[in-house]
């Protein structure tokens, strides 16, 4: 039990109140949903918070209890509470008009259930941009039976991406000039360095394709400007959690970041992920992972030295970093790293556009998986490198704007005022479902043309090459992480169920959902239709549903749907592992198998918030099954 | 050492360890590991004072801790309850810091695997597959082994998986020697 994490439980829950009654266990909790004031070290600013605070209480469970959490909303608009990752009763899922109507000003809403799993969780506001204006917090469960692992204490390390401007504003810009927040657009200087280094027709076309994309290659992160916390610390207040040498620490790292990815490490320190999304793993030592937005990874470390270490969270665009301290003694500070080189988007992120956009290029034949990962050298993709691909862009079908011309501006990437092509005319995401022939499309940039994760993974694994490529992310893509010491990045492909809570079975159907979206007008959207125009998934109780993700964006995007467990389809086969976010990268394509045991209507979305809210989103409605009454009470089994 | 002993312990093993190195039978202390610090030897059934019964869970040791003394010989009889392949080993944490290296790469080349050994690849590995090191029995799921060893009069000393992330995971106990 981590003495800090009850200090923060017990400051900032000041009204928590934990009720054991003998017999069957049983726990009442209070949160109230407050306006908080938000100091990360870099600005202040108003937000939104539980108990007074942000992040809210570390609430503490235990498998098989009973909750009653009584919410109370001093607010002066609506909110809710969502328990993320929680399999529970529909009605208590706290997600408004499809769980319930939601909190009004002054209300308190009781919600009830049983908890039936253990591990790290969190929880959070899921009206309007609540959650990333503050309103996050975490929880943990102990489990019923010894847990696989051992360890002396234990943190929750709560990252979030704690952003000067509200939640509204910022969506307000971004529907207005989708690179409002994007600060490392390449400029006219990185054209001339490109015409430089590649000559100028090969700069030229390189700029028309990403033109085309309505893309850049700085498109890793469509918000910056924030501050990286930990526990709502910014980096130079510096979360510390306190640890003797020798000792097994436990750190719950939660991402509840609003749109930010980080890498982690703990410089000096092997990290043993031992839980992923809850569930526990097949504990994988490695030096470093990627946390994508609303996953948990349970990882522990053993820092045997008497000295602090630095927990570093590089932001995935490498625009920021959190930074905490693991230490002896309060007040010591380890070396903070800097920042690595930022990535940039290659043509193998952009794979997935082929066929759609660009008519009959052939992206694959191109070479453009090929490139080395992590160099963003295009001419040497084959773009136009060689004389024999001397050809006519705009006879390429590419679109409308003519090419060749040194009009910056138009070419897309400034801040220019928006073009008048319509992009969804160009294929981009209003693509009918079903005349998109994705096989045709070539969405697998490799060789074959064709990417199956699952079969990929194992024969690249089994071949124990010091350095395997990750099946989760595009051939070349730019994205693909490596660790700074050259050691072992946590892959996907590495996660194996501890004890496979299901039974593995033949999926019973299939669903594809293609992960689209028009970054020119930031509308993001599942199959080219928003979720305002969307019917709901209709799901039937008892069945076991393959969804097939298709990323054809060029951004990375953290699915998560709710009530059911996500099982991966990593390869592993019995032991898949179950996780409650999935995470796909640009030009992939990614499975994963719900067996359909919770009646009711769940949420179903893209994580990162301001896409969720432009329409990266679905209701799910699971038919049949038993009833919800018997449903609330009764629960699954499995836990 | 008796050879005796040792085909018993292979037996009891399930052969998992292919055949035992005679020079480690005659006296060789250092155990394929190379010129380490002395963590005893192989015993003889004859000079064992006690038996201790270990069972390995998912991915821990019951018990969680030993007390020996000095020069103690020792019958161990090692249970695998868990449903993922463990090992018990007798060495120093530097040791095992290198055994779990080669483990990895066991794991990497496909000869274990998460619930069960590759005995054909096992048999055609490279040095550091073999695993017959006679500090250590390696068991899959179910199965049982049996080590009979000689603690010395000084050391520090942990018994282990190493198994990836097994270790680490806190599947590891200290070795008390006293007087």
């Amino acid at each position: 039990m981590s003495e800090t994490n009850l200090f923060r439980a017990a400051m900032l829950g000041t009204g928590l109140a934990l009720a054991l009654m003998g017999g069957a266990m049983a726990g009442e909790y209070n949160l109230t949903v407050d306006p908080v004031e938000i100091d990360t070290g870099e600005f202040s600013r108003s937000g939104i918070g539980f108990n007074g605070a942000s992040p809210g209480p570390v609430l503490r469970f235990r498998e098989g209890e009973e909750v009653t959490i009584n919410v109370t909303n001093n607010l002066d608009q609506d909110t809710s509470v969502h328990w993320h990752g929680l399999i529970l009763p529909y009605q208590q899922d706290g997600v408004p008009k499809i769980s319930y109507p939601g909190i009004a000003p002054g209300e308190t809403f009781t919600y009830r259930f049983p908890i039936t799993q253990s591990g790290t969780y969190w929880f959070h506001s899921h009206s309007g941009f609540q959650e990333p204006d503050g309103a996050y917090g975490a929880i943990v469960i102990e489990p019923k039976d010894r847990e696989p692992f051992r360890y002396d204490r234990e943190y929750v390390v709560q990252l979030a991406d704690a952003h000067p401007h509200s939640g509204d504003r910022i969506m307000r810009n971004l529907k207005m000039m989708p690179d409002y927040y994007n600060r490392r657009q390449r400029t006219l200087l990185d054209f001339f360095d490109d015409a430089g280094e590649k000559g100028v027709s090969a700069a030229l076309r390189d700029r028309g394709e990403w033109g085309d994309m309505r893309m850049m290659p700085t498109d890793v992160e469509d918000l910056q400007g924030f501050t990286p916390l930990i526990n709502g610390k910014g980096p130079e207040q510096n979360w510390t959690g306190l640890f003797k040498p020798g000792e097994r620490v436990r750190l719950r790292f939660i991402n509840s970041s609003a749109m930010t990815y980080f890498d982690i490490r703990i410089p000096g320190l092997k990290l043993t992920v031992v839980q992923a999304d809850g569930s526990n793993v097949q504990p994988v030592p490695v030096d470093e992972f990627r946390i994508a937005v609303a996953e948990t990874y349970d990882v522990i470390v053993q820092p045997v030295e008497n000295r602090p270490y630095t927990i570093f969270g590089e932001s995935m665009g490498r625009t920021a970093y959190a930074r905490g301290t693991l230490a002896p003694q309060a007040g010591m500070a380890a070396a903070v790293p800097s920042l690595r080189k930022p990535p940039l988007l290659t043509m193998g992120d952009m794979a997935g556009h082929g066929g759609m956009d660009h008519g009959s290029m052939d992206h694959a034949a191109m070479g453009h998986g090929s490139a080395p990962q992590g160099e963003v050298d295009h001419a040497a993709m084959g773009h136009g490198s060689a004389p024999k691909k001397e050809t006519d862009h705009a006879a390429m079908g590419h679109g409308s704007a003519p090419k060749g011309e040194v009009d910056h501006a138009a070419m897309g990437h400034g801040s220019a005022p928006k073009r008048e092509i319509d992009h969804a005319a160009m294929g981009h995401g209003s693509a009918p479902k079903g005349e998109v022939d994705h096989a045709a499309m070539g969405h697998g940039p490799a060789p074959s043309g064709k990417m199956d994760h699952a079969a990929m993974g194992h024969g690249m694994m089994a071949s124990g090459s010091p350095e395997p490529s990750d099946p989760f992310y595009a051939p070349g893509s730019g994205l693909r992480p490596a660790a700074a010491n050259g050691g072992k990045f946590l892959s996907y492909a590495d996660l194996k169920a501890q004890k496979p809570l299901y039974e593995h079975r033949a999926a019973t159907r299939e669903i594809e959902l293609e992960l689209t979206g028009n970054m020119e007008r930031y509308i993001w959207s599942i199959n080219g239709v928003k979720y305002a125009d969307a019917e709901p998934i209709r799901l039937t109780y008892g069945e076991r549903v393959r969804f097939k993700f298709v990323n054809t964006t060029m951004m990375t995007h953290p699915m998560h749907l709710h009530g059911m467990w996500s099982i991966l389809d990593n390869g592993s086969g019995k032991w898949n592992p179950v996780k409650h976010v999935i995470s796909v990268a640009p030009a992939t394509t990614v499975y994963m198998e719900t067996e359909v045991d919770a009646p009711g209507q769940w949420a179903f979305h893209c994580h990162l918030s301001y896409h969720a809210d432009s329409g990266m989103f679905r209701k799910v409605v699971v038919e049949g099954g038993p009833d919800t009454a018997s449903a609330a009470s009764g629960m699954k089994s499995g836990g | 050492m008796s050879t005796q002993t040792r085909l018993r312990a292979c037996a009891l093993a399930f052969a998992i360890a292919s055949v035992p190195s005679l020079a480690l039978a005659a006296g060789d202390h250092t155990h394929g590991h190379g010129k380490g610090p002395d963590i005893g030897q192989p015993g003889e059934a004859a000079d064992v004072s006690r038996t201790i019964g270990i069972t390995m869970r998912d991915n821990l040791y019951e018990p969680e801790s030993l007390k020996v003394r000095e020069g103690e010989t020792v019958r161990f009889t090692i249970i695998n309850r868990g449903e993922f392949v463990h090992e018990f080993n007798i060495g120093t944490a530097t040791m095992h810091a290198a055994h779990q290296e080669e483990m990895m790469g066991m794991m990497e080349s496909g000869v274990l695997e998460p619930d069960r050994i590759n005995h054909a690849k096992m048999d055609h590995g490279g040095h550091g597959m073999k695993h017959d090191d006679p500090n250590s029995v390696l068991l899959e799921p179910g199965q049982s082994g049996e080590i009979i060893w000689r603690f010395p009069d000084h050391a520090t000393l942990e018994f282990a998986c190493n198994v990836p992330g097994h270790y680490q995971s806190g599947m590891v106990g200290r070795i008390h020697l006293s007087h």
